[in-house]
């Protein structure tokens, strides 16, 4: 629990690094924290090593070395019910929303609540009241009370996005990971989107949210953390950052074989 | 509109040799084709004259069935029901023991490969022999009579529904999957709440098939003793009461049509 003692860190990665064989660094010593109510954006052009950040964060990857933790709890060594454990405190959001088609709305983001409802409430879909109403303020928070009999498959990549943040929100998540959350929407889309993940950072959860554009990361976060060739380039306060400073890590100048990587 | 080209030039094509490699293999294809049908058919013993001998025979059967027998049809219908009852039997019985080991042979949601395999080889065996082989062999277990033929349909259904419902699961998009497991939550949970409503639909479809099929593989069943229709077939055949015959070969066109079309409505509301 020393990770608590510093104040509302509740993402803490100290000195991440991974290699893929044979000789690919995707991730050379980054460190940084993510506070309560922060939105974070991470930078950088294919092959920095954005999704395998994200992967290390959530323990789909395990780093080489390095630690994460999310709100105290150790993430990069834990396994099995540890773990699932540890994974309560994280939600995702991924670039294809990830939604179950056949489903509706609501019992998408009833999802988010499955570690704690019975099994037998899930085999038979039969969710308590608190669950549902806990749900459906989910939905409204995210501006889509009306749609929550909707199937998935009928709202558009924007609505489905949403959805996939009040999933989270369900979750009781201290910490969202959204890696590309708008890289298939249309520009109105992404602004809801992203409008979305602000208001949940402001309302208290950590949001960490992987762009592709630096005006979006500008107007939407607090702060921006710049990823190239593995390393961590630039972590500042979007007020304190050059723009075009950030476009340069964009630039090829020929950073090697992790340029490749997608 | 085609742009035009300067100086109107012709293009180069790719050549193709007249004994190109290509063509090569083509023709030893045929040639392999041809040696495969003609031994098959020195093997299958195919006789047209025989045939044409036969033809009148079986022209002057169908004769002397007609008109149908009548006298003994709810006895024939009783054995149609028994015939109905255990394709619904053994195929539900197949369902339910396929259920857990479609996620055992699906490689995307299995718990481990050490699983898997073992799964697999399993279904392949079930589904390599056949209702017919399963039954003959439970005749001698348990006796003559319809349960025999439902214990076959049963372990000959069981591998191939959970192969198909295996080969559905492996065919559904991961992300969703993804998605709910990393809320943290059991696979229990996981499968039945993300897997089952994209593959339930799929999974029912597959189900409905193999009642269908098993009315329709059943209806033979009573020739190894195994109960219903299939028994009295054989028997009206061995003792060439043809009126009879076509009465059964009726009844069996009805029920088998009536279940296909019920079946078939079934599943394309399912879409």
């Amino acid at each position: 629990m020393t990770d608590l003692g510093m104040k509302g860190v509740i993402v803490h990665a100290r000195g991440l690094t991974k290699r893929y064989p044979p000789d690919v660094a995707a991730l050379i010593d980054v460190s940084f924290d993510v506070h309560r109510g922060e939105m974070v954006a991470v930078l950088g052009p294919s092959g920095a090593g954005k999704t395998t950040l994200f992967r290390c964060l959530t323990r789909l990857t395990r780093p080489d070395a390095g630690t994460v933790s999310v709100a105290g709890r150790e993430v990069s060594s834990a396994e099995g019910r540890a773990l699932r454990t540890a994974r309560h405190d994280m939600a995702l959001i991924f670039q294809q929303f990830n939604l179950i088609r056949r489903l509706t709305a609501l019992q998408n983001v009833l999802v988010g609540r499955l570690p704690q409802v019975p099994t037998w409430r899930v085999l038979t879909r039969c969710f308590a009241r608190a669950d549902r109403q806990l749900a459906l303020r989910c939905l409204d928070a995210v501006g889509l009370l009306d749609k929550a009999d909707a199937r998935a498959d009928q709202l558009s990549g924007g609505q489905q996005q949403r959805v996939a943040i009040a999933r989270a929100l369900a979750q009781d998540a201290k910490v969202i990971l959204a890696d590309e959350p708008v890289a298939s929407l249309d520009p109105e889309s992404a602004a809801g989107v992203l409008g979305c993940l602000r208001a949940v950072a402001s309302a208290g959860v950590a949001v960490i949210a992987s762009l592709h554009q630096v005006h979006l990361a500008v107007a939407y976060a607090d702060r921006i953390l710049a990823l190239r060739a593995g390393r961590l380039v630039e972590d500042a306060p979007v007020a304190g950052v050059d723009a075009r400073a950030i476009e340069q890590i964009y630039e090829r100048d020929g950073v090697g074989a992790t340029e490749s990587r997608a | 509109m085609i742009p035009a080209v300067a100086g109107g030039r012709e293009y180069p094509e790719p050549v193709v040799g007249w004994l190109s490699g290509r063509r090569w293999r083509f023709v030893a294809v045929l040639v392999l084709l041809a040696a495969f049908y003609s031994v098959s058919w020195q093997l299958a013993r195919v006789d047209p004259g025989k045939l044409m001998t036969g033809l009148p025979k079986m022209a002057s059967w169908a004769a002397k069935a007609w008109p149908p027998a009548t006298d003994e049809l709810s006895v024939l219908l009783q054995r149609t029901a028994e015939t109905v009852a255990m394709a619904a039997i053994g195929t539900t019985v197949a369902a339910l023991l396929a259920l857990p080991l479609c996620v055992l042979a699906a490689r995307n949601i299995t718990p481990s490969l050490a699983l898997y395999y073992p799964a697999r080889w399993f279904l392949n065996a079930l589904r390599g022999i056949d209702s017919f082989v399963f039954a003959l062999l439970f005749v001698a277990a348990v006796g003559l009579g319809p349960f025999a033929g439902v214990l076959g349909i049963a372990l000959h259904t069981w591998g191939s529904t959970a192969k198909l419902w295996a080969e559905a699961i492996e065919n559904i998009p991961p992300g969703p999957i993804e998605a709910a497991a990393a809320t943290g939550a059991s696979r229990l949970k996981v499968v039945a709440f993300a897997l089952l409503p994209d593959v339930g639909p799929s999974m029912v479809s597959v189900g409905l098939f193999w009642w269908e099929f098993n009315v329709r593989a059943s209806t033979v069943l009573g020739v190894v003793g195994a109960g219903g229709i299939g028994q009295e077939l054989k028997n009206s055949m061995d003792l060439l009461l043809f009126p009879r015959l076509l009465t059964i070969i009726a009844i069996i066109l009805v029920t088998v049509t009536v279940i296909d079309h019920t079946s078939e409505w079934l599943r394309r509301r399912l879409e």
